[in-house]
């Protein structure tokens, strides 16, 4: 199949991998799927710090449950990548570590407090929710079919993560306020989540085309603008005053000022070069290298399970 | 503190405790699928301590008591379950889930027909659960124990972990009247003899050397009358603080009623 064929037949997962696709296609999609994988996984490294610090039994059962969930996801990302064969999961995880993974801007910023659990686990959670159901339409059917499981336990990551925020905004005033200048931090981040301005977005064209991607980033932005703006004032949040942000009666919509945001800061870290790139990816390197041996003596172990048959 | 209550305080504490250790392999456990495995392993734990807190809850304790306000003190779980892990030692997970989950198998067996009906109404979920974390443990030793680096670790982690160990079968101030109340139908010297006889033919035939108990070197702490590790009290430091820097009027929970 031809890349003017791909375009022409593309449609939700309209391609698996019984088609021959082009390499251009497999490489998009690769590249999609493995940032997607890379994400569930540093996104991980995040979420695992609010286990320990929950206040509550059933809130760290919850928390333990999530940062399970998404090791599964990666483990079902990386299997969808793979199914690609530009890249096995080994790869994809060796790049990982070296630097060169691709992942979310917001995994980028390490946390040490409980008022940034509802930052990651109602906003940006919300965000990738919205981002994944576009996706259970994407034109890689192994993808499309990963999302489906993702996307179901992602709404019950969600609604805790929506839970946090509620009883931390119904406690102290300490508290709220604590929750109020955490979320002044992080906003800006959470509506740089769908990426640059469609008119400097590198990839959504082509991915678009092929139906990687069924919906632009700045339609994903303004749908999630219209179900979490509400949603953060309701518990009492106010917006910070930067990036200015209106809402529009007359299209419904909310007009966000672009260049209020550091799209500098995002573009150092799209190429992991921003400092808490260095520190998230160095704790993913370190963890993983103090288990090398582990992996070393599994294959070793394989190597002498097969060695008998083969000598048969 | 009631036979009953001391009974239920050893049981919960160690399974809450282990459990909050084993969550700090989450992310970081050698590949996607241990990850997964252990991570399944200490949700279990987590879930049989609340099985536990739950059944002394019905008996007049709030969570905050048994848990987030309680003295690091007054845990009365095995040190087994508290010590910290070195970065990227998966022996130590590993021998830590065999010795405490073989351990755990025979506990339950012993409560199976115990007198209180809140105990043996639950032990047979647990059962049944204790028995896949055994197989994992069981699986990964014997890989390991096969390998040279793998096997020297292992062999270092059940040095340093089997003395701890033997504070599971540390009796309590109640233990006689445990025993004679029918609430465990087994003394802890008989659980601890029927441990042995599991865990040190299956070690030595894994080519391991299982310390001598009777000359081992014991530590201080012994776990079950509240001495523990420095490792405790930072642990328990360290899930506490977020507790007390919210405070709420109470630890949440999210189960509906009668769940």
């Amino acid at each position: 199949m031809d890349i003017e064929e791909v375009k022409e037949r593309a449609g939700p997962r309209a391609f698996s991998p019984k088609d021959d696709l082009p390499e251009e296609y497999r490489k998009a999609a690769t590249r999609m799927i493995q940032f997607h994988a890379n994400s569930e996984v540093m996104g991980g490294y995040l979420d695992k710090q609010f286990t320990r610090q929950a206040p509550s039994l059933d809130r760290k059962l919850a928390c333990t449950a999530k940062v399970q969930d998404e090791i599964g996801h990666a483990q079902l990302l990386y299997r969808a990548a793979e199914t690609l064969g530009v890249k096995t999961r080994e790869e994809m995880l060796d790049e990982l570590e070296a630097g060169e993974g691709k992942f979310l801007n917001c995994f980028h910023y390490p946390v040490d407090s409980w008022y940034e659990a509802p930052m990651i686990d109602f906003f940006v959670d919300g965000g990738a929710m919205r981002r994944q159901a576009t996706l259970k339409a994407t034109s890689w059917e192994p993808y499309a079919h990963a999302m489906d499981k993702v996307c179901f336990e992602e709404g019950f990551h969600v609604k805790h993560g929506e839970d946090i925020l509620r009883e931390l905004m119904g406690s102290s005033r300490a508290n709220q306020e604590k929750v109020q200048k955490t979320f002044d931090v992080w906003w800006p981040r959470i509506v740089q989540f769908f990426g640059p301005p469609n008119k400097d977005s590198k990839h959504n064209d082509f991915a678009q085309q092929v139906g990687l991607k069924t919906v632009s980033n700045d339609e994903l932005r303004q749908a999630f603008l219209n179900a979490y703006i509400p949603k953060a004032e309701k518990y009492g949040l106010e917006l910070p005053e930067v990036p200015k942000i209106e809402y529009d009666e007359r299209s419904e919509r909310y007009e966000l000022e672009y260049d209020d945001l550091d799209w500098e800061e995002f573009w150092t870290i799209a190429k992991n070069d921003f400092q808490g790139s260095d520190e998230q990816i160095g704790s993913r390197r370190k963890r993983h290298e103090a288990v090398a041996w582990v992996r070393e003596s599994m294959d070793a172990w394989e190597t002498s399970q097969r060695a008998p048959q083969a000598a048969d | 503190m009631t036979p009953l209550e001391e009974l239920l305080f050893r049981l919960a504490d160690d399974e809450y405790v282990i459990a909050e250790r084993y969550t700090e392999w989450q992310i970081y456990a050698p590949t996607i699928e241990s990850d997964l495995a252990l991570a399944n392993i200490a949700q279990d734990e987590f879930g049989h301590a609340r099985l536990w807190y739950d059944v002394l809850e019905e008996r007049g304790y709030e969570e905050k008591d048994l848990l987030w306000e309680r003295d690091p003190e007054d845990f009365r779980h095995s040190t087994l379950c508290e010590l910290a892990f070195e970065e990227g030692d998966w022996a130590d997970p590993v021998v830590r889930s065999y010795l405490y989950d073989t351990a755990e198998r025979l506990r339950l067996e012993a409560l199976v027909d115990s007198s209180e009906p809140a105990i043996a109404g639950r032990v047979g979920k647990l059962l049944s659960e204790e028995n896949y974390h055994r197989e994992h443990a069981q699986s990964w030793l014997e890989r390991l124990a096969e390998g040279n680096e793998s096997h020297h670790r292992v062999q270092a982690a059940l040095d340093r972990l089997f003395p701890h160990a033997l504070s599971i079968f540390e009796p309590g101030e109640q233990e006689k009247e445990i025993v004679s109340q029918g609430l465990r139908t087994e003394s802890l010297d008989d659980l601890r003899e029927e441990w042995f006889e599991i865990t040190i033919p299956y070690l030595e035939s894994l080519g391991l050397s299982v310390p001598e108990p009777e000359e081992v070197a014991r530590p201080d702490a012994r776990g079950r009358d509240g001495s523990h590790t420095a490792d405790w009290f930072d642990l328990h430091e360290s899930f506490t603080a977020t507790y007390h820097e919210l405070g709420f009027d109470q630890p949440t929970r999210l189960r509906g009623e009668g769940a």
